[in-house]
């Protein structure tokens, strides 16, 4: 589904270039469940958003579904980010001005194609699917991390995305919590074959995967020290 | 879908405003301010305009106007300042001026008028008023008409009898009714009338306040020096306006040097009168548009603080699939809409000052305005406020995404 070839991120600090990945070559196919395990500063992050085409590669190619994306105007990437992707971050990322639901809601406002579901119904369906149907209209800030982690979840799944990205999801909960929410996250794998990669610098997270990454540096190696 | 998105959109930034009441509340001020003022001076200028022409359609149409002085020529250094008798000098008319001028065969009407504010006394009353020496036909041409008795006839003015008709709001104070005066004799000066009718009120303080006399009588007393201030010449024929004013200006340079006398129209009065306040006008609405700019900026500001505010939000929404220009709606519509109720309140307000003042002038709002106070807020609201949306739209997803 995604391929990453000789992929390179560098950021300039000035004159000076911060090489976050370099020559990177992974694939990730249909129903994959992955983990990315690495340190702090090893570049996962910055792997994650290439793949999840929030961010161009300096040098290398992203080829999604056989085409390269560099050549896709801004609209064309947001709208596959739209439909195929689903990003859960560390810091749960609600917008705290909106309500449960209408964070959960803001992926569908930005579909130009006409939704083949009622996005009010799926959203509470979602909801009520992880039990916060009786958050729906609190504001993020009036509920627990874990609970918020399932909202951001829900607003991830609500366009029936192919692939969902998880950064550090767990790095915010407590472990009980954190269990909580990678249990959901592999059930979704499961039970609805989507595609699920999670960020993270836990063994014990990654072990929960099918398969994992392991990052050093920027670059990919063999074997987690 | 397209509306659908664009109501969402504007219910969106309507929540924002809900939220920080006080904030949008002072953002929109400036334009507010802006507006009020810009709509005021319309106003202000339409209703000067409305009541110089109310002020000339009291007199009767296809009038040509012949009165000492220049108010056209800007070679004599005239001007405006000359405007009226009385104020430049140059010719007296007299007699025999205006018998020439009848000779003037398309001319339906000739009417000479000697005019000045006297102290008018009955039996019992002493009031203020306007003593006026001119000849029958100038009921037809200043459209007066008969509220009680008659008016005096040809035959009255070469009788040189000692009649008088008087304007409605002198009657009244007068008298105890208007409709009493008649019969009644009246006191100018030395000069006693008898009071053989009263005119209808028309809305020109001097008409109706005026001692309308035939000029006969009047010369030797009250016009001493037997001169006219202002000739008429009234046609039917608009087309004889441009023939009556060449041989006026004929008749009367054989007497006169250029620049004694100006042989004008109604119209072209209007029109010196129109282009000098709309100069004044241009310059309120000016004033009026620094106010309306500093509103502009102060939107500006406020969004520009709102997308630093919302860095982290705009990175979120670019994670979730929004394009640039989603972005760049999204606060573009912000503006607009702050913009708009800024505007929209400025009207209000305008609206309701000009109805309290409609009372005492005759102020008017035409839909102009309201279309210049609407495009203008929103014009500013786009042009202020794309600058702070295109900051955000242009965000890199991932440094917004990271920004705390
Ligand atoms: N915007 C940026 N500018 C400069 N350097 C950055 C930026 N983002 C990330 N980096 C650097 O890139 C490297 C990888 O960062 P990141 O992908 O966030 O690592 P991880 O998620 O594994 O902690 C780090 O050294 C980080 O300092
Ligand atoms: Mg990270």
């Amino acid at each position: 589904m995604i391929k990453l070839v000789n992929v390179c991120k560098s950021y300039f600090l000035g004159d000076e270039e911060v090489k976050a990945v370099c020559n990177i070559n992974l694939e990730i196919k249909d129903k994959d469940y992955i983990g990315i395990l690495g340190t702090s500063g090893s570049g996962k992050s910055t792997l994650m958003y290439l793949i999840g085409l929030l961010e161009q590669p300096t040098s290398g190619k992203v080829i999604l579904e056989g085409k390269d994306v560099s050549k896709l105007s801004d609209t064309d990437l947001s709208k596959i980010r739209n439909k195929t992707v689903g990003f859960v971050f560390q810091q749960f990322n609600l917008i705290n001005r909106f309500t449960v639901l209408e964070n959960v809601l803001l992926p569908t406002k930005y579909s130009k194609r006409d939704l083949d579901f009622d996005p009010i119904k799926r959203a509470d369906e979602l909801l009520t699917h992880f039990g916060i149907f009786d958050r729906r209209n609190f504001f993020p800030n009036k509920i627990s991390g874990g609970q918020q982690q399932r909202v951001a979840i829900a607003r991830a799944l609500i366009m029936k995305p192919k692939v969902i990205l998880a950064d550090e999801p767990t790095g915010n909960l407590d472990s009980k919590t954190g269990d909580e929410i990678i249990k959901l996250l592999s059930s979704l794998n499961k039970e609805l074959g989507v595609t699920v990669i999670i960020v993270t610098h836990e063994k014990e997270i990654a072990k929960k995967t099918k398969r994992r990454i392991y990052i050093k540096d920027g670059k990919i190696v063999e074997k987690y020290l | 879908m397209k509306i659908q998105n664009g109501w969402h959109l504007v219910k969106a930034a309507l929540e924002g405003f809900k939220r920080n009441k006080v904030r949008s509340l002072l953002t929109s001020l400036g334009i507010m301010i802006g507006v009020l003022s810009v709509v005021l001076l319309i106003a202000l200028g339409l209703g000067l305009k409305n009541y110089l022409r109310q002020q000339f359609e009291s007199l009767g149409a296809n009038l040509v106007i012949i009165f000492p002085g220049n108010i056209s020529s800007s070679e004599e250094g005239g001007g405006i300042a000359n405007f009226g008798p009385g104020f430049a000098g140059g010719a007296d008319f007299d007699e025999k001026d205006y018998l020439s001028l009848t000779r003037i065969s398309e001319a339906d009407y000739v009417v000479p008028l000697f005019m000045k504010s006297s102290v008018i006394e009955s039996e019992t009353e002493r009031k203020f008023g306007y003593f006026m020496g001119t000849n029958e036909q100038a009921f037809k041409i200043l459209n007066l008409e008969t509220l009680e008795g008659k008016f005096f006839t040809k035959s009255d003015l070469t009788a040189r009898t000692k009649v008088a008709v008087l304007g409605q709001n002198l009657a009244d104070g007068l008298y105890e009714d208007s409709k009493d005066a008649v019969g009644k004799t009246i006191r100018v000066g030395e000069q006693r009338f008898k009071v053989i009718g009263v005119a209808k009120k028309k809305g020109d303080r001097e008409q109706d306040n005026g001692v309308i006399t035939p000029y006969k009588t009047s010369f030797g007393t009250l016009n001493s020096g037997k001169t006219f201030f202002t000739i008429y010449l009234g046609t039917t024929d608009e087309k004889s306006i441009e023939v009556i004013k060449r041989r006026a200006e004929e008749i009367l340079l054989k007497r006169y040097k250029k620049g004694d006398f100006t042989v004008t129209e109604q119209t072209e009065i209007l029109s010196t009168v129109n282009q000098i306040f709309s100069i004044v006008n241009a310059i309120l609405v000016a004033i009026g548009s620094i106010s309306l700019l500093v509103g502009g900026i102060g939107i500006m500001n406020i969004m520009y603080a709102t997308v630093t505010e919302r860095t982290k939000e705009v990175g979120i929404r670019r994670a979730v699939g929004a394009t640039q220009w989603d972005i760049l709606k999204q606060f573009l519509t912000e503006s607009v809409l702050l913009s708009i109720f800024g505007g929209s309140l400025g009207l209000i307000i305008a609206s309701l000052i000009v109805l309290i003042v409609r009372r005492f002038f005759p102020v008017s709002l035409n839909l102009l305005a309201v279309f210049i106070a609407i495009a203008v807020s929103s014009g500013i609201g786009i042009f202020f406020g794309v600058f702070p949306a295109r900051r955000a739209a242009k965000l890199p997803p991932i440094e917004a995404i990271r920004y705390e």
